[in-house]
């Protein structure tokens, strides 16, 4: 199954709604970066409120894919990280140093908005 | 023979209570006792042989009930597991020295005699003391629970401002505690800003700065800020001298110049009101 990835204005929203496995991962990966491509999108928000288990790989691609956005133009906020998926990224050494974080999709957009306008 | 045992023991009540106060007081250690009022030792150890002749006159179940109270009670006033196992040993010379001095026990029986004595005693012994120490261990517990309780709260002082101020040394286990209460009340509280105040830890060594510059990058993965206030003088010069990098985090000196700071972060400041009533 693929994640949708919807379009809002000049940025694109991807809401995360189940645990990812590696395969879906890695097609969300290449989807992503495809979608931006053709929209030529300045900002991505991806929401993980309803993840509350991440492993290593998923990890991973998750900061490969900001990465990779980063190298795209497009801004990468990622909003409503759960404690205990911050703990294990924390522990697993990933420390998404220049991601955009936000509690929640609301106050992310906000602030995504914001870093885009300046 | 048990019935003889038990028939000397209850006619004898008396005796034996007071002689086992006679020589628990000489034998026992002094500190022991002198914490409780004679009255109150005097009730205490009457209970303690009322007990072990319960044993002989009521169910199991409700000996056991009767024992659990017991230990319970001597763990709160204080007394030694040592004491307990002694008044045992002690309650059993007293028995059977009597039992001989009455002519109830002769060499002919004595063999008999030792074997039903330990049979009774064996068990009760091991009741005591398991009874014992599971009262110890609930009481360490829940003492844990509660230092626990007091080890890492989060304050919620101003909206979108949270505080969690620490006292006193932190270990991995207890850093981890503070990890996940912070991240927890960050998202619950939903505040943009944490302090952290570290006025009350006396040593900052690596490892702790480590848990702090960890809790940080957490908290900033959950989408909020991370404030590091309370650095004393000492502090700041042991964690330049260990070459800690604390770039990332934003640090002052005292919870009141965070707080303005924090404000600052979130648009707000602190103003004085001219008019006065």
């Amino acid at each position: 199954m693929r994640i949708p990835i919807l379009k809002l204005h000049d940025t694109l929203l991807i809401s995360i709604q189940w645990e990812l496995d590696d395969q879906t991962a890695l097609q969300f990966q290449e989807d992503l970066l495809h979608k931006i491509h053709e929209t030529s999108a300045r900002g991505v928000v991806i929401d993980l409120t309803s993840i509350d288990f991440i492993d290593s790989f998923i990890a991973k691609v998750l900061g490969d894919v900001i990465s990779m956005s980063e190298l795209m133009g497009a801004k990468v906020m990622i909003t409503g990280i759960q404690p205990a998926v911050a703990i294990t990224l924390i522990e697993l050494g990933i420390r998404l140093e220049d991601v955009l974080t936000a509690l929640d999709l609301e106050k992310g957009l906000e602030k995504l908005q914001r870093e885009l306008e300046d | 023979m048990r019935k003889l045992i038990f028939n000397y023991v209850q006619t004898h009540k008396g005796e034996i209570l007071n002689d086992w106060i006679e020589q628990m007081r000489q034998q026992a250690d002094e500190r022991t006792f002198t914490a409780m009022s004679p009255q109150m030792f005097t009730k205490t150890s009457s209970e303690f042989i009322e007990l072990l002749i319960s044993n002989f006159t009521e169910t199991e179940r409700e000996f056991q009930a009767k024992l659990t109270g017991f230990a319970e009670k001597i763990v709160k006033f204080g007394w030694p597991l040592n004491v307990v196992t002694l008044g045992l040993q002690t309650f059993r010379q007293i028995v059977s020295d009597g039992m001989r001095k009455d002519g109830l026990v002769d060499r002919d029986n004595f063999m008999e005699f030792v074997t039903e004595f330990d049979h009774w005693m064996f068990p009760l012994n091991d009741a005591i003391i398991a009874s014992y120490t599971n009262t110890w261990e609930r009481t360490v517990s829940l003492q844990k629970i509660a230092l626990q309780e007091l080890s890492a709260p989060l304050i919620p002082v101003f909206e979108k401002i949270s505080v969690m101020p620490l006292i006193g040394t932190i270990d991995t286990e207890r850093a981890k505690l503070i990890m996940e209460n912070l991240l927890n009340g960050v998202v619950t509280h939903r505040s943009e800003v944490v302090l952290i105040d570290i006025t009350g830890v006396p040593v900052v060594d690596t490892m702790v700065a480590h848990h702090i510059i960890q809790a940080a990058d957490a908290v900033r993965l959950v989408g909020a800020k991370c404030m590091l206030v309370g650095i004393r003088p000492e502090i700041a010069q042991t964690i330049v001298t260990l070459g800690i990098n604390l770039d990332q985090i934003v640090t002052t000196s005292t919870l009141k110049k965070g707080i303005e700071e924090a404000l600052e972060m979130t648009e707000r400041k602190i103003i004085e009101v001219e008019e006065k009533r």
